[in-house]
């Protein structure tokens, strides 16, 4: 096996023996160790020895991407005559690119080897705790897992990154019951750079844990009527990602379906809201250190005080539609959050919900949204009255961030994002 | 396709534990056109080796991105190293199961691999099509996609064999400005099992499926807003898979059921009306075919089919070769695995609504204030059996007639309660194949059903 540096050196020899003078390559090898548990047993450990080599090549602004995991001579030159392939059979567009040179770039970040016995005693100390702390909540199955990864990503315009990443995961699949009535299923993932703490401590783990139990309390709600909602940090990560696909996402700009199309400078939000997405955030573990068209990520404010700054285009569709390229194409979104406690949020609903989570597909561009509200609790005289089910929320994406009323001042970090709870109303709530 | 270089590693299976070694590619094409931009133009290749070593009912597993007689050796001694490192650590015995025949399985269909060029072309011809015939639309896009996983499984006390599993598609995406001011979408998947040429060898035999999603576009565009409430619909058999597999099926993975799901205490008792029976099929269905037949799983278990309601009695779970010694039930072969690096997970295949004998016209004609639900975008249900589906073609029925087209709305119900109002299920079968189940890794699965008439909570505005 080669160093992963003279895979890179052998993939440009390769690209430069074909005659291929505009690329960009990645080759990458990971390490990955896994706990799974089913029910309070340790089942499973599995160990992934991964490693997978991409190339694109750009011959008279036609482009063609290919990939493969067998890094012999023989595999590359594969991999390479795939991606000419694909180029040679595509149409030219002035608008295939990469990004100017980025220099050199090195990075390392978190753990690079696993700690198996601490991670196996964390996973151990989480059943006990939710056995004594919530005997109602059954654990069906917790996976803890340990990942390092090398990338190296270079281009023909001198660009290299060169980024190894080390970090724990955590993913929790739980409910709770009494006799055989269940609760719906919980589920909740986190990623970490240590193991220092107890996972039962790490983000939002315990209100997770402790909302299930509490969802054995349930609460009818039998009519249809429009109330305020309160978003906890977990669905706010969800609808901001919907909001983001929604309104700002390059395939709606490029179809022209994005109802923000021209929106740029102009409110689309509550002056509340400022929505970033990050690239150098210490909350943020799954960050994105470059984008896939070689452009050093950078922090991008998506929405500033509810004026939309940007939207999230790659090179390839900046170029085709005259607008500014966005140098950062990842999922880390982060909110500013508000200046009250999300128990005075919870105070100023009369009548609503707390939403813990969303079943439901994408809205279509106009944002108009309907599915069954999860893990969620329905609200009257500011109390939580109980758990709903069957109950169904609709309303329009935009709108809700529209009318938000506040945002709460405390953030919840999973590792790839960073959230407050959203309190907003004029969501129509349908009982069953 | 792969070729079998694991067969001497047998050798290394040692006594006490129980193996499984698998080779396994998967390849992937796409090729992605919107409004006429080649936006999406990639191929793409994984291959490596897994081995599952269990000792005393405790898994270790293991797998490497590479393709050698070593590789295989080391991940035998890597599963097996990771098995002792549980089992030294457990407090308490798991139950193993039972060794089970042997046997060989040979691949049904080959992977033939096509051109990057043949495709581009063919989008570019279904393209060209959609923007000619077309011409009310705001927004196409047309998409091929291509996956195939190859696999050879050897096993120390099951069967053995060489497995391939080719699909392509070619998925059309349009958009239309409706009468509301806001653009409505559907789209629609071509294709199934096999590779490109036999599924499109002849382009012209779609377009007038194109044709057809064309018209029900025009007809979103002049839709209307479901009115929310418990409706008496019929669902589409696209919808009626789409409950098979997220509410029913998923409810029904043996492992689930072990987590607590509505199917555990549910079993041999009344789960629907005596018209509902349900099955999850190998690779033989009731007409003959499945969209992707399962002839050997990633645990050496040959297939066969779970019935799993009967007449509306909830009579079998789905289950891997632990689950179904816990319960007593006969392993069928749902224990699969996506990637080399993946485990075998409980999965289902083709799991089908079995039809009736009523006919679709008469099913209309005796609803006077109802709808019809043909398809769905998205689904998702839960352990409890309450499920979301996303209802992106429909049209309202009014004194037994078809009306105006639906904006797009939501149902959502509980399983095991809806199955039960069904009371009238036609004979008429429609398959789906196109996209993954997800569960902690993609799967493809095949689903369907007939045209049922049941209640059921629809969303609204």
């Amino acid at each position: 096996m080669r160093d992963l540096k003279e895979t890179a050196n052998r993939i440009e020899e390769l690209l430069k023996e074909a005659g291929i003078g505009k690329y960009a390559l990645e080759v990458k090898e990971t390490e990955m160790r896994e706990l799974n548990t089913e029910l309070e047993t340790f089942s499973l450990f599995r160990t992934i020895f991964g490693g997978t080599a991409s190339v694109t090549v750009f011959m008279d602004n036609k482009k063609g991407s290919a990939s493969g995991n067998d890094l012999s001579d023989e595999g590359l030159q594969k991999v390479i005559g795939e991606a000419v392939a694909s180029a040679e059979s595509a149409e030219a567009d002035e608008a295939n690119d990469i990004a100017p040179d980025q220099g050199r770039k090195q990075v390392s970040e978190g753990p690079l080897t696993a700690d198996m016995d601490r991670l196996y005693d964390r996973m151990t100390e989480l059943y006990d705790a939710v056995g004594k702390e919530y005997p109602k909540v059954r654990m069906m199955a917790m996976i803890g897992s340990h990942e390092a990864e090398h990338v190296i990503y270079r281009n023909s315009n001198g660009t290299e990154f060169d980024c190894r990443d080390g970090r724990y995961a955590l993913t929790l699949e739980f409910s709770a019951f009494e006799g055989d009535r269940g609760t719906g299923l919980a589920y909740t993932e986190i990623a970490l750079r240590d193991l220092d703490r107890p996972f039962m401590e790490q983000s939002d783990t315990r209100r997770q844990i402790a909302d299930a139990q509490a969802a054995l309390t349930v609460a009818e709600v039998a009519e249809k009527f429009e109330g305020k909602v309160l978003f906890t940090p977990r669905a706010m990560g969800e609808f901001c990602y919907m909001l983001m696909d929604n309104y700002m996402s390059g395939s709606r700009v490029l179809s022209g379906e994005s109802m923000w199309l021209d929106k740029i400078g102009e409110k689309v939000a509550s002056d509340r809201l400022t929505l970033r997405l990050q690239a150098e955030d210490p909350r943020i573990i799954e960050t994105q250190h470059y984008t896939l068209d070689g452009f050093a990520a950078e922090n991008v404010p998506l929405i500033e005080n509810g004026v939309l700054k940007s939207h999230v285009l790659n090179l390839y569709i900046a170029n085709k539609t005259g607008r500014p390229v966005t140098k950062n194409t990842g999922w880390s979104l982060v909110i500013e959050p508000g200046d009250v406690s999300e128990e005075e949020l919870l105070a100023q609903i009369d009548r609503g919900l707390v939403v813990g989570g969303f079943s439901g597909g994408e809205p279509g561009a106009n944002g108009e949204f309907s599915g069954v509200a999860k893990n969620s609790f329905y609200v009257e005289n500011g109390k939580i009255a109980g758990a709903v089910n069957e109950v169904m929320i609709s309303g329009n994406l935009a709108g809700l961030f529209e009318k938000l009323i506040g945002l709460s001042d405390e953030l919840v970090t999973d590792g790839s994002m960073a959230m407050p709870a959203m309190l907003t109303e004029g969501v129509t709530i349908s009982g069953k | 396709m792969l070729q079998d270089i694991l067969s001497g590693s047998t050798a290394l299976f040692a006594d006490g534990v129980q193996t499984v070694l698998r080779g396994h590619e998967n390849r992937q094409r796409r090729v992605v056109l919107l409004n006429g931009n080649l936006v999406g133009n990639v191929r793409g290749e994984s291959r490596g080796i897994s081995a599952r070593v269990t000792k005393n009912g405790y898994h270790g597993f293991s797998s490497v991105a590479s393709y050698t007689e070593e590789d295989a050796k080391a991940v035998i001694r890597a599963a097996t190293e990771n098995a002792l490192f549980l089992d030294g650590r457990a407090k308490v015995k798991r139950p193993g199961y039972p060794a089970l025949a042997g046997g060989a399985i040979e691949p049904k269909v080959p992977v033939i691999d096509t051109e990057q060029k043949l495709i581009i072309e063919a989008v570019k011809t279904v393209d060209a099509y959609v923007e000619k015939s077309c011409p009310k639309l705001i927004s196409r896009t047309v998409v091929y996609t291509e996956d195939s996983q190859d696999k050879i499984i050897y096993s120390s006390d099951a069967a053995s064999g060489h497995v391939t599993y080719p699909r392509c598609y070619i998925y059309v995406f349009m958009s239309a400005m409706a009468h509301t001011g806001a653009p409505v979408e559907l789209f629609e998947a071509f294709g199934g099992l096999g590779s490109f040429a036999d599924n499109f060898g002849d382009l012209a035999s779609i377009y007038p499926k194109i044709d057809r999603l064309y018209g029900q576009v025009m007809d979103k565009t002049e839709g209307v807003y479901a009115e929310a409430g418990n409706k008496l619909v019929i669902l589409g058999g696209m919808m009626g898979g789409m409950l098979a597999h997220e509410a029913v099926g998923h409810t029904t993975e043996a492992d689930l059921v072990i987590g607590g799901s509505v199917a555990g205490p549910c079993l041999n008792k009344r789960v629907g009306s005596d018209l509902v029976s349900l099955v999850d099929y190998a690779h033989t269905g009731p007409d003959g075919r499945v969209p992707l037949p399962v002839y050997l799983d990633d645990e050496g278990v040959i297939a066969k089919d779970v019935p799993i309601i009967e007449n509306g009695i909830l009579t079998h779970y789905m289950n891997n070769r632990e689950t179904a010694e816990r319960f007593g039930m006969e392993p069928a072969g749902n224990a699969r695995a996506w990637e080399f690096s993946d485990e075998p997970l409980i999965r289902m295949r083709n799991t089908l609504i079995l039809p009736g004998t009523d006919k679709l016209e008469d099913m209309i004609a005796s609803i006077d204030d109802g709808y019809y639900l043909i398809n769905s975008s998205n689904g998702q249900a839960d352990l409890t059996g309450e499920f979301m589906f996303g209802v992106s073609l429909g049209y309202e029925i009014k004194n037994g007639k078809l009306g105006k087209a639906l904006l797009d709305t939501t149902v959502a119900g509980t399983a095991f309660e809806m199955l039960k109002t069904v009371d009238m299920v036609s004979d008429h079968l429609t398959w789906s194949s196109s996209g993954f189940c997800g569960k902690k890794q993609m799967m493809p699965v095949g689903m369907g059903g007939p045209e049922m008439r049941c209640r059921i909570t629809i969303g609204g505005r």
